[in-house]
């Protein structure tokens, strides 16, 4: 039966005991329990229990998940994968802790700047990331360093500055 | 290198300091495949399309902001006008829509939904009226539902008739509110030419030009442009304001348009706008106030301060226009009076007036927005200001919208703080003068000469 929902009104029309759905029906969850109160099997087409289909999201979402990697980005600069900033008080050791922490990340440095202005500093490292390497826990790691009274690391992904001044 | 430091510092400045950020992603859902004759089976399927869709809306916004470092404030829902989905129903009484909408909302843990609108610039279907009937009792039992309506649009007029019943809809929202200072009306706007891809709420909506599902993107940053006007200094000629805004836009815009292909691949569903729109926060610095009185004005309301105003919404535009191809929504400026502190300030000291504001929205992106008045204002009078604004968009071919909260119990000048993102408003005074005889003439303001393309 091709419907896109199956309601609990529909259940207590249809009866049991076993209703048979097309793939992609939606059941509402009142159906769910209508159907297991009046103990009615709802089963996909082809067997086995109902379990929620794949959100269709439409014809168009489908021609964008085409489309959409084809829009023109900017272009890539090699061997980046992350910016780290770094701004806080200066004292021996900054760079190393940032550093150390990177190489335990399996980061790879590709560009270094630093300047330093009477007691504080600023840092900017470029990174390359290994391949398949999750940039969350890069990020959440290397901004756990400092401090509030020490330095302040903040990472971000390439592509927001690629997009951003970059056309 | 492939950035220069120069360029790595000012965007990790726009978000740290600036308060850039991505104000919203919002999720548009078709619900015209919800339609039921049974009133329960319709919400029934209402909340359940609503959830099957945005499950995922949070998580993928979320895992945006962690990837990219970029951070997303709010994600949202707009729906299909419940007018038309209710439609079927036959039903008086919409409220049941409104709890399924709130319901879903809190299901897939988002803020604010919107849709809970009916377009009635010609004339009122049924279930039309039905809707505006339910929308003090929908707003007064949800938390988390936003209702829209379209009184005018250029090509139809305004419609008076619907002018006079959104006024009455109005106060009986905040009076239904009145222990929270009538803040259902903060979810209650009318539209001259509404959008059907806005983003933002309280008007956001999914309209029926639109796809099944579709992700827009808000973004905001008054507060980096309000950082790049200051470094450029009082003695820069107009040409350079309008360039640095424009310029700061683009960049903006840029990062808008990075999280929305991604979250719109993420999602599996296709990308639909851009909206580039400053919209100011009570957060300090986070003022299009602030930017009015850096382009040259003393207080936002002294002359002046359309003009500047005009320059600012226009650069916004150009700025978005070339950092994306999909720039689209309300794009330009938000003048929210309660959620702008430089706007408080503005009206405490005297300086912006309800006469002022409305001369601004004939240049600013949207209209009367979050502006407080007096809670025994009259519908005639309310209904005068909701016309005023819906000729000034009739007339300029563009969208205007007036969100208006006639706060219980208080008088010209008093002061109400409702929290949060709504901030802090001071109550207007409309004037002693009204317009019932306008207001009870009813009937229809025919479209204008410029309506007339074909």
């Amino acid at each position: 039966m091709a419907k896109r929902f199956l309601t609990a009104d529909d259940v207590r029309r249809l009866g049991g005991p076993t209703i048979v759905i097309d793939r992609e029906t939606v059941v509402t969850p009142q159906a769910l329990e209508t159907a297991a109160s009046a103990g009615i099997a709802i089963r996909a087409e082809g067997g086995g229990a109902y379990t929620a289909p794949a959100p269709n999201r439409g014809p168009d979402a489908a021609r964008a998940q085409h489309t959409l990697p084809q829009l023109p980005e900017p272009e890539l600069a090699e061997g980046v994968g992350v910016v780290v900033t770094a701004v806080g008080k200066n004292r021996p050791g900054v760079l190393a802790e940032i550093t150390a922490e990177l190489a335990r990340l399996d980061c790879d440095v590709r560009d270094i700047s630093q300047r330093t202005v009477a007691d504080f500093f600023h840092m900017v490292l470029t990174c390359a990331v290994p391949d398949g390497a999750d940039f969350k826990s890069i990020k959440d790691t290397l901004q756990c360093l400092g401090g509030d009274d020490d330095f302040v690391v903040r990472v971000m992904h390439e592509r927001v500055f690629r997009f951003m001044h970059r056309v | 290198m492939p950035f220069t430091d120069r360029e790595i510092l000012e965007t990790v400045r726009m978000v740290e300091l600036e308060t850039l950020d991505i104000r919203t992603t919002t999720l548009g859902i078709d619900l015209l495949d919800c339609a039921d004759p049974d009133l329960e089976s319709a919400c029934e399927k209402v909340y359940t399309k609503i959830v099957h869709h945005g499950r995922n809306l949070v998580a993928v916004a979320n895992s945006i902001q962690n990837d990219y470092g970029v951070p997303i404030i709010n994600k949202r829902v707009a729906v299909t006008p419940i007018s038309l989905v209710a439609a079927a129903s036959g039903s008086d009484d919409l409220v049941p829509f409104a709890r399924a909408m709130d319901a879903a909302a809190v299901e897939i843990g988002i803020d604010f939904i919107g849709g809970f609108t009916a377009y009635v610039h010609k004339g009122f279907t049924r279930t039309d009226e039905a809707l505006f009937a339910s929308i003090p009792a929908a707003l007064a039992e949800t938390k988390r539902v936003c209702s829209s309506v379209s009184l005018a649009t250029t090509r139809a007029g305004i419609n008076m008739d619907a002018v006079a019943k959104f006024a009455a809809v109005v106060l009986e929202t905040a009076r239904r509110t009145a222990a929270d200072g009538g803040i259902g009306c903060a979810k209650l706007v009318c539209f001259a030419n509404p959008v059907e891809d806005n983003p933002f709420v309280a008007g956001a909506h999914h309209g029926i030009g639109e796809p099944e599902t579709v992700l827009n993107v808000g973004v905001s940053g008054p507060g980096v442009v309000r950082s790049a006007l200051a470094r450029l200094g009082p003695e820069a000629s107009l040409q350079a304001v309008a360039e640095t805004i424009k310029r700061t836009a683009f960049k903006i815009t840029r990062m808008g348009e990075l999280v929305g292909r991604e979250a719109a691949r993420r999602l599996g569903t296709s990308f639909g706008i851009v909206d580039v729109s400053l919209a100011p926060t009570p957060a300090v610095g986070d003022s299009v106030a602030d930017i009015l009185e850096l382009i040259g004005v003393d207080r936002t309301g002294a002359p002046g301060t359309t003009a500047a105003l005009a320059l600012l919404t226009d650069a916004v535009k150009k700025g978005g226009a070339m950092a994306s191809s999909s720039v689209g929504g309300l794009s330009g400026a938000f003048i929210p009076v309660s959620e702008d502190q430089g706007m408080i300030d503005a009206v405490a000291m005297g300086a912006l007036s309800l006469a002022k504001l409305e001369a601004m929205t004939t240049v600013c992106s949207v209209g009367l927005d979050m502006v407080a008045v007096p809670g025994d204002t009259s519908a005639a009078t309310i209904a005068g200001i909701i016309a005023d604004e819906m000729a000034i968009g009739m007339v300029n071919g563009k969208t205007t919208a007036v969100r208006i909260i006639p706060i219980p119990g208080k008088k010209p000048g008093d002061k109400h703080d409702w929290g949060g993102l709504l901030g802090t408003a001071i109550v207007q005074d409309p004037g002693r003068f009204s317009c019932e005889v306008l207001w009870k003439r009813g009937g229809r303001i025919p479209a204008p000469m410029q309506s007339y393309r074909n």
